[in-house]
């Protein structure tokens, strides 16, 4: 083709065609040298929606967040922003505002420069800009603050200005990267409500990045939990906790962890049971064969704690330590050599070195197969006895 | 309630006798660095005749101008000075931009062989001057810019340390600087220009200070490089002024009095800038 005449680059995402999806991440690979960072992840976000990306340290969310503003490219795979291939274009043209884990305020400038600066760069003349700052700072309660440079405001003020400085270009996606990890434990939870009230107003979509699981649950209209740059689980924060897909979700979720009890299926004809260090009947599982290992796995406020002489007993423990966190007491038994966690509000009625019996709700129990994958009622497997009619 | 059992002063405070101590060591080194410069001073306001009595007069009365006239009327004085403070200016000027720019692209850039040329231009701080004046003057002959201001201007400019310097303290500013400005709409000589140098202002200026300072008393290269009377340094010519009025005492001195008044000058309007903003406010403490 006569390069005259071909088609001009696309340079922005502005002018994109009609897309169910604000983001669209296809088979998404990051590699340093021989380091996976990130193995094939595949994500739709859809416009308004708040999704958190949650996993430990190095599980590759915040090169996933990069990846998306332009900042690394990927190795492999493919990113849409509202429907357009975005692999090729530049940063500033993605259409989309980062707020930083350090964030990266421009410390010469005051609050008004930092908050405006996206405007003056994109060419908005300076009463367009100033018009739209006072906006913004009424917004985000920083009128005040406007002159002051970055270094004379509070931790939680200048995670203000860097809302500010995303907001004020009403881009389609906001991208934050831990904003609030290193605010004090009260500013965070204040600041956390701050976002959310903002995201309801603003309605933009977000994509935020965390490994404090209380941060996810309480925001997040999606969860998506990595680990190893593997995606674990995608879902509602509800679906997350309460069907765990593997065990790594099911103790990263949620705090404290899940209990996990690992041992083998012993059928006695239709009866099925779980034998291991806790011996526990299976009634309510989907039937597995004989002599599966399987991790049987149970919310810390699925477990009641009785005397041990107690009929509904399914294990007797001996208490190891008790914390009271306020409202409620986290207890930890140790019951034959395994630790688990137990949730109560019996608060002043145990004590340390005390032999307990614990009752396991059955309507909670979580089933996992030996490479740790939960177990389903339609997946599992029926190992039909050699003496059934159907043999 | 038990008592204290030290003193309110701690450990590492030091005590009156230590204090004294170090202040008249301070007293003395401040003797020792002041003593020559106030001798010069002295000598460049005695007449010739003077300058050798005994016992030595310290504060000349009533002073006399004469060297200053003769040196600012009579000789190619303001002619070496002009040269020194235009190659000087240009060299400084050209130094801080180049060697920011390279050192941003060191620090902040990725392409094919970074950590190569850089570990070139380090290597390069390591081989002394002497070994390298003849092949850059034969280089510079080469190119047929000896006896120019070009010859004056050129070499220095491939001076390393500002870069390294510039590289280090480029590489310590956090990366998410950047990238937000990069997410903001900037070029990338919009990053080096907008973020990165208002944040390097101190660096700018010390580097602006080692340059200025190293131009204003180079010797060595202006000596070899250039012969024409009309572009001579001050440096090269005030050395000359031996040969031309046999040994004046008090000429020289007032030649390196007046040679000083630029420098402390720069000092002087600089000094403030070495208190600029800091980065602190950036980022989450």
């Amino acid at each position: 083709m006569n390069p005259i005449n071909a088609p001009t680059p696309v340079e922005t995402v502005a002018e994109a065609p009609d897309t169910p999806f604000a983001i669209e991440l296809v088979g998404l690979h990051k590699r340093y040298g021989a380091l996976n960072v990130l193995d094939s992840v595949d994500l739709d976000i859809e416009p308004g929606e708040f999704v958190v990306l949650l996993g430990p340290s190095g599980c590759g969310k915040s090169t996933i967040l990069k990846i998306i503003a332009g900042l690394e490219d990927a190795t492999g795979g493919e990113v849409y922003i509202k429907g357009r291939l975005a692999n090729y274009i530049r940063p500033k043209d993605r259409d989309v505002s980062m707020v930083f884990q350090n964030y990266a305020l421009y410390p010469h400038m005051t609050v008004a420069k930092n908050i405006g600066f996206p405007l003056k760069m994109r060419g908005a003349k300076g009463s367009a800009v100033a018009t739209r700052v006072a906006e913004i700072a009424a917004l985000l309660e920083l009128t005040e603050q406007l002159e002051k440079y970055p270094e004379q405001l509070s931790g939680g003020q200048r995670q203000r200005v860097a809302l500010g400085r995303a907001i004020i270009r009403d881009p389609v996606a906001f991208l934050m990267d831990e904003p609030l990890s290193n605010l004090d434990a009260l500013l965070r939870v204040q600041m956390r409500s701050e976002l959310l009230t903002l995201h309801r107003r603003v309605g933009k979509t977000t994509v935020y990045v965390t490994h404090d699981q209380v941060e996810a649950m309480t925001m997040a209209d999606r969860i998506v939990v990595l680990r190893s740059g593997v995606v674990q689980q995608v879902g509602k924060t509800r679906e997350v906790y309460s069907r765990p897909a593997n065990t790594f979700v099911a103790t990263f979720v949620g705090s404290p962890p899940m209990n996990l009890f690992s041992g083998r299926i012993d059928r006695q004809g239709s009866k099925m049971a779980l034998a291991g260090v806790v011996r526990v009947d299976l009634d309510g599982a989907p039937p597995l064969p004989d002599g599966t290992q399987v991790t049987l796995g149970i919310r810390p406020e699925d477990i009641r704690i009785r005397p041990s002489t107690s009929p509904d007993v399914d294990v007797v423990a001996t208490i190891r330590l008790i914390e009271d966190v306020g409202a409620e007491d986290f207890v930890t038994v140790d019951a034959s050599g395994v630790r688990c966690i137990v949730r109560t509000t019996d608060q002043g009625m145990l004590v340390e070195g005390a032999e307990v019996g614990l009752a396991l709700d059955r309507d909670a129990f979580h089933l996992f197969d030996e490479d740790g994958i939960r177990i389903e009622a339609d997946t599992a497997v029926v190992a039909v006895p050699s003496d059934s009619p159907a043999a | 309630m038990r008592e204290r059992l030290f003193s309110s002063r701690t450990v590492d405070e030091p005590s009156r006798i230590e204090r004294a101590f170090y202040h008249v060591a301070l007293i003395v080194a401040c003797i020792a660095l002041v003593t020559p410069f106030l001798y010069v001073i002295s000598a460049s306001l005695k007449e010739s005749t003077s300058l050798f009595e005994y016992p030595p007069k310290l504060v000349p009365f009533p002073p006399y101008f004469g060297h200053y006239e003769r040196l600012v009327s009579d000789s190619p004085f303001p002619r070496w000075m002009a040269n020194t403070l235009f190659v000087a200016t240009i060299v400084t000027v050209a130094k801080v931009f180049l060697d920011s720019l390279a050192g941003y692209a060191f620090a902040k850039l990725n392409f094919v062989g970074r950590n190569a040329f850089f570990l070139l231009m380090v290597a390069m701080l390591l081989v002394p001057y002497g070994a390298i004046i003849l092949p850059l003057y034969a280089v510079v002959h080469a190119i047929g810019i000896h006896d120019t201001y070009f010859a004056l201007i050129l070499p220095p400019l491939c001076n390393p340390l500002g870069v390294f310097l510039m590289r280090q303290v480029i590489s310590m500013l956090p990366k998410d600087l950047d990238n937000a400005a990069r997410l903001d709409g900037v070029s990338e000589f919009g990053i080096y220009r907008r973020i990165i140098l208002p944040l390097i202002k101190p660096s700018l200026v010390v580097v602006a200070v080692i340059t200025f300072t190293e131009m204003f008393m180079s010797f060595i290269w202006p000596l070899v490089a250039v012969r024409d009377q009309d572009l001579q340094v001050l440096t090269v010519g005030v050395a000359s002024m031996r040969n031309m009025t046999s040994v004046n005492f008090g000429l020289w001195s007032a030649a390196a009095v007046l040679g000083m008044v630029p420098l402390a000058l720069a000092f002087f309007l600089f000094q403030r800038q070495f208190q600029a903003r800091s980065i602190a406010g950036a980022l989450k403490q």
